[in-house]
């Protein structure tokens, strides 16, 4: 369910032909560029910028390609980079479902 | 390693070091902020930018009368899009003395000249259209409080610190503070930096208390706890921050930009320390909450939890000011509020720390004050 405005920007994206680095947050490679040539060159600081690992996904889809944009950017390899830690839930989930889960650990 | 001088050396890249950084630079100073991690890894970047100047202190209401004002006009001073937007705080009554205190906090406020009324369960309805008023004996409700994106905020600050000739470090975090006798002369980071200034400001949060021992000071900030969550973006629905004071309460927004929900609560009894990891507890007992006070929201889906620090003072407002190392100022203990003070306190502090005294006195948040005038609605 996104929001009118939200749709309105990825369609327009699309047909502009840029590429879409973080498709959750409609971010493009060329966002993603600028940011780190301004000297944000950690996975966390373009995270907080621009919401890359902030979506549906938490950043499984977009923050190894955004990784190696930083690595071509920057010289700094994949490996040496730190990636943002995974947050729970690892899929959406309804909050009528989970506000009606029964909780293990409260009985204990 | 290396050595570099400037006019004033800020600890802390979050909200507060942010803040201070950028007035001072404005007005002319040379500053250097040097933040642990990276800009909003502490508590700023993990709170839900709520803004609001009901409270019961006069003296944060009009701190934060303040803030507000700068928040309405942030967007062109930082050139960047804050996402302030002034949907309001509606405060829920369930029982009567909270209705009677956010009563007495409304003379308070209105002192000031905030806009702010006791409505009833039936306003309460017009204002947030769905809300389970089942208890409901109405709320304190102020249109002019509002929201804000705490890392667009914060990153406009220290974007704005660089245009004035300022530098911004991460990865830097403060091992050592130099003194000359009494005065304070350089800070010291784990990667053998060296910075020299006669001003050196501790914004560091949840931590100020460490960096207090530094110099030798007593600082009595400790953090606890408070987990939070975001959930799915959805069609516009609720238009202010909803607080739900009752002890199994929350409170939550919809984030204006975007459309998503985001929302905490404060657990009892308390959980001291500054783990940031997320409980099970919270993601089961947060959306039972928020489903009891709005239904509708049932379906909407969560998409992530965390944790964050709230840095209390041990009355629950801010610790700001000089201290007894001369050139060392302290701007912490904001005890969950930094976010919305940030501007504010910001720009009073650079004030303060440049001419010697601030357009609104400060020093009833000093250092060495009585820690008796307690905030109650926190």
């Amino acid at each position: 369910m996104k929001s009118k405005k939200k749709l309105a920007k990825a369609g327009s994206k699309k047909a502009s032909g840029v590429k879409i680095v973080c498709r959750c947050e409609e971010v493009t490679e060329d966002e993603v560029r600028a940011v780190i040539r301004k000297g944000y060159h950690s996975l966390e600081e373009i995270k907080r910028i621009l919401r890359t690992g902030m979506g549906h996904c938490g950043g499984r889809g977009c923050l190894k390609v955004i990784a190696r944009l930083v690595e071509e950017e920057t010289g700094v390899p994949i490996a040496h980079q730190k990636f943002p830690g995974s947050r729970p839930p690892l899929k959406p989930i309804p909050l009528g479902q989970l506000g009606s889960y029964e909780n293990e650990q409260k009985e204990r | 390693m290396s050595r570099k001088s400037a006019d004033a050396i800020i600890i802390g890249g979050g909200i507060i070091g942010a803040a201070i950084g950028y007035y001072l630079a404005k007005r002319g100073l040379k500053v250097f902020v040097l933040e642990r991690k990276f800009p909003c890894a502490g508590s700023t970047g993990r709170c839900i930018g709520g803004i609001r100047a009901q409270f019961t202190h006069d003296l944060t209401i009009r701190v934060m009368l303040k803030s507000i004002k700068m928040f309405q006009e942030l967007d062109e001073e930082l050139e960047t899009d804050v996402e302030w937007y002034a949907g309001g705080y509606l405060f829920l009554a369930f029982d009567e003395s909270k209705a009677s205190s956010f009563k007495q906090a409304i003379e308070i406020q209105r002192r000031y000249g905030l806009k702010v009324d006791f409505i009833s369960p039936d306003d309460c309805c017009q204002v947030v259209p769905g809300l389970n008023r089942e208890g409901l004996l109405g709320g304190a409700w102020c249109p002019t409080d509002g929201q804000a994106n705490p890392f667009k905020v914060t990153y406009g600050y220290l974007e704005g610190v660089k245009r004035f000739r300022g530098q911004v470090f991460v990865g830097a975090e403060v091992k050592k503070i130099n003194l000359a006798g009494t005065r304070v002369v350089s800070v010291e980071t784990v990667n053998g930096d060296e910075f020299s200034a006669p001003v050196v400001v501790n914004a560091a949060g949840p931590w100020a208390c460490e960096i207090g021992k530094l110099v030798g000071i007593d600082i009595p900030v400790k953090p606890d706890r408070h987990e939070a969550l975001v959930t799915e973006a959805v069609e516009r629905c609720l238009e202010p921050m909803l607080v739900d004071y009752r002890p199994d309460g929350c409170y939550f927004v919809q984030h204006y930009g975007t459309g998503h929900f985001i929302g905490c609560y404060t657990p009892v009894p308390i959980v001291p320390g500054d783990r940031v990891d997320a409980s099970d507890e919270f993601i089961t007992e947060m959306p039972r909450r928020m489903v009891r006070l709005l239904p509708k929201l049932a379906s909407v889906k969560v998409i992530r939890q965390w944790a964050g620090s709230y840095e209390m003072s041990p009355d629950g407002n801010p610790i700001c000011g000089k201290t007894s190392v001369e050139g060392f100022y302290v701007a912490a203990g904001m005890s969950g509020h930094g976010f919305m003070f940030g501007p504010a306190l910001g720009d009073l502090m650079a004030e303060l720390i440049t001419t010697g005294k601030s357009s609104i006195d400060l020093s009833e948040f000093r250092l060495d004050r009585q820690w008796t005038k307690a905030e109650a609605m926190k």
